[in-house]
């Protein structure tokens, strides 16, 4: 590509040259917040936006997010969708295979609290985090593809902050 | 060397699987890589929507049908306005069944972009996704200029339809009616011909029209097979009769068929649009109903010609402003319920085209 | 055939068995002894006249104070809709399989015995499969039905 025949001509006045010091932290976050590969788990209406936000206009793939369809390759998990009482231990089971550092993103009304199933409905789990701990909730029914990737760009600056003592075995 | 003594397993595909269409589970006995017998397992998705409506208002309840069958959710709100109306004698101003005629068609188109992308996807191409869903956002823009919502629209209402149409919905539809037709002609180049295609498609999961009518299968699946039913034909609801299209039959019944026949269906739904769009009078989009809305003693079996199928919903009323029970049908119910009588001795790759070209949709199956 | 003649048709030919209702609002709709079900269901399957070869639906009402079936069926070739119905009080409900007819009638009728209890007989699977395996807190969609975590909306 063109640009990489500019870069040295950029650094060389540059004193020290092609070197950049930064925090171990830093790299490790920055590489991990640019890279999500996300599990494809979608079971109602938000899954059809989660598409959509995979397709071709609102590209998830700029963001360095792939579909998995496998939890052991994916280090994110969007659920997408509402989660009944049936489905609930399996959610748990997909949350359970997949190796840290792990993220979940709540995505839509029914992963928040039940969403419009929230009253006489006797199958619906009101809410995933009873299931499994949630990092960005992301409202609306279903949520735009701009929602959906802005509450990626919160789970990206959300990892950026983190430390890396956080992962130290307690 | 002697015969090799082999035994039948169990293998597990869902609920949590790529290629089913939500969560979908089947349990599959195979012999080796065949598989002998489907058992679908379902209830994964069963959000007791019917036991809801039973304590909401009938406009209330439109919302919810919604999320009964998300992909064409227009199909849903007509099928339960249309059942309230018929209950009430409510009939409906001209402009508004226009509009929903449009809303209807554009719907459907959207729907058979969505089957050609992932079924493409299913069967390992992935470029005819990118495609199917960058089309598709030309009808969800004119969605969204007219009620707001990209999915699930809450727009045909009891008694007409919520809002009317915006000034440049009509050259932004004949626009992207252009640009779809010819893409269409793209896809067409794309698969039809392609020897993988062929090879994974042609021949498979043959399906009897006798054994399908017996199931209740209805829709495209059963236009493929060879019966010649459309409801919007044959049982006339909205203004349907007053437009001149053909129903594509096709009589192979494999795979093939379905996916060709789907295909044809955009192709006649382009027709209608183009037609509602040159007729579409002016004049009120929503006769007088009141918010409190109590249609009297009854029940009414109302239905439309979903792209997956016949749709439809059995409401009785006890004349109060809440319904007394309120039963959806959808078509992917008796397809998933016909699967293991069709698509078994085959391989289970061929069993992903299979269930890729039913285009079956969880939330209808377990409501 | 115009609604009037089949409904003509039907109670000429099935007077006995079937009686015209009036509360239906858009199809012809008969009421049925539930135990002439499965013999008017296949004559009506087989009769060259009407043919009514597709079972669309099945529902089960609760109305408060019984229950009532509600069968829709469709004629593909002739073009005709009808709906039979009939009603059981709730004590030992329980009806006969039509699937011998439509195949079509097996999971809808698992469907009505999983969510409201009511017994089908000559049923060749009749097991749970909306509901969670481990369910045990009886038959949600019944009107009486309610249960420690089932929130209702409240009334304004």
């Amino acid at each position: 590509m063109g640009l990489i025949k500019k870069v040295p001509a950029f650094l060389e006045p540059v004193p020290g040259g092609g070197i950049v010091t930064t925090s171990l932290e830093k790299i490790l976050h920055h590489a991990q917040a640019c890279s999500l590969w996300y599990m494809l788990f979608g079971t109602a209406c938000c899954a059809i936006e989660l598409m959509c936000t995979g397709a071709s206009r609102y590209d998830f793939d700029r963001l360095g997010m792939i579909f998995r369809a496998t939890p052991r390759q994916s280090d994110l998990i969007i659920t997408a969708g509402t989660i009944t009482k049936k489905m609930a231990p399996r959610l748990r089971k997909i949350y359970d295979q997949m190796a840290e550092p792990r993220y979940v993103i709540a995505m839509g009304g029914c992963t928040i609290s039940g969403g419009p199933f929230y009253y006489d409905s006797y199958a619906v789990e009101k809410g995933v985090d009873h299931i499994i701990p949630v990092d960005v909730h992301i409202p609306g029914c279903p949520p735009r593809p701009e929602s959906l990737l802005e509450g990626c760009l919160h789970l990206q600056k959300k990892i950026r902050a983190q430390k890396l003592s956080d992962w130290q075995e307690k | 060397m002697g015969k090799l003594k082999t035994e039948e397993f169990v293998v597990n595909m869902g609920p949590v699987h790529p290629a089913t269409h939500g969560v979908c589970r089947l349990m599959l006995t195979m012999d080796g890589e065949k598989v002998v017998k489907i058992e679908p397992v379902i209830g994964y998705l069963h959000r007791a929507i019917e036991k809801i409506c039973e304590n909401r208002t009938y406009p209330q309840c439109i919302p919810l049908m919604d999320r009964f069958e998300y992909v064409t959710s227009m199909s849903t709100n007509q099928v339960f306005a249309q059942a309230a109306e018929r209950l009430a004698g409510i009939e409906v101003p001209e402009r508004a069944e226009y509009l929903r005629v449009i809303m209807l068609e554009l719907n459907r188109i959207a729907s058979h972009l969505i089957f050609y992308g992932v079924t493409a996807m299913d069967l390992g191409a992935l470029t005819p996704f990118l495609y199917g869903l960058r089309e598709r956002e030309y009808i969800v823009d004119l969605f969204e200029m007219t009620c707001g919502q990209r999915l699930t629209y809450n727009y045909i209402r009891v008694g007409g339809v919520s809002r009317d149409i915006p000034p440049q919905f009509v050259p932004k539809c004949r626009e992207a009616l252009k640009i779809i037709g010819d893409k269409l002609r793209d896809y067409e180049g794309l698969l039809n011909e392609n020897p993988i295609w062929l090879r994974r498609t042609r021949g498979i999961g043959h399906l009897p029209a006798d054994l399908a009518i017996s199931y209740g299968v209805s829709g495209p699946v059963l236009r493929a097979s060879g019966v010649d039913y459309d409801i919007r034909r044959d049982d006339p609801y909205s203004i349907y009769d007053r437009f001149d299209w053909e129903v594509p039959v096709r009589h192979n019944g494999d795979c093939y068929d379905r996916y060709l026949l789907r295909l044809d269906e955009i192709k006649q739904s382009i027709k209608i649009i183009e037609q509602a769009l040159d007729g579409l009078p002016e004049g009120d989009i929503k006769a007088k109903v009141s918010p409190n809305f109590k249609p009297p003693a009854g029940e009414v079996y109302s239905r439309v010609e979903n792209s997956r199928g016949e749709m439809g919903v059995y409401i009785q009323s006890d004349g109060t402003n809440k319904p007394l029970r309120v039963k959806c049908r959808g078509g992917s119910y008796n397809q998933l319920q016909a699967l293991p009588h069709f698509g078994t001795d085959v391989l289970v790759a061929d069993l992903v085209a299979i269930f890729a070209t039913l285009d079956i949709i969880l939330p209808e199956v377990d409501r | 055939m115009t609604k009037e003649e089949l409904t003509n048709y039907i109670s000429s030919t099935y007077g006995s068995q079937l009686k015209p209702l009036d509360t239906g609002r858009h199809d012809p709709l008969f009421e049925i002894e539930p135990k002439d079900l499965v013999s008017v269901c296949r004559a009506l399957c087989d009769d060259e006249k009407v043919k009514f070869n597709f079972l669309c639906n099945i529902s089960a009402v609760d109305t408060k104070e019984k229950f009532e079936v509600v069968y829709n069926l469709a004629s593909l070739p002739n073009k005709l809709r009808l709906d039979l119905k009939f009603s059981m009080p709730y004590e030992n409900a329980e009806i006969d399989s039509v699937q011998e007819v439509w195949s079509g009638a097996n999971w809808h009728e698992r469907e009505i015995w999983e969510l409201y209890g009511i017994n089908i007989r000559n049923h060749d699977n009749l097991t749970r499969f909306l509901l969670p395996d481990d369910w045990d807190q009886g038959f949600p969609m019944r009107k009486d039905w309610d249960a420690p975590d089932f929130i209702r909306m409240p009334e304004k």
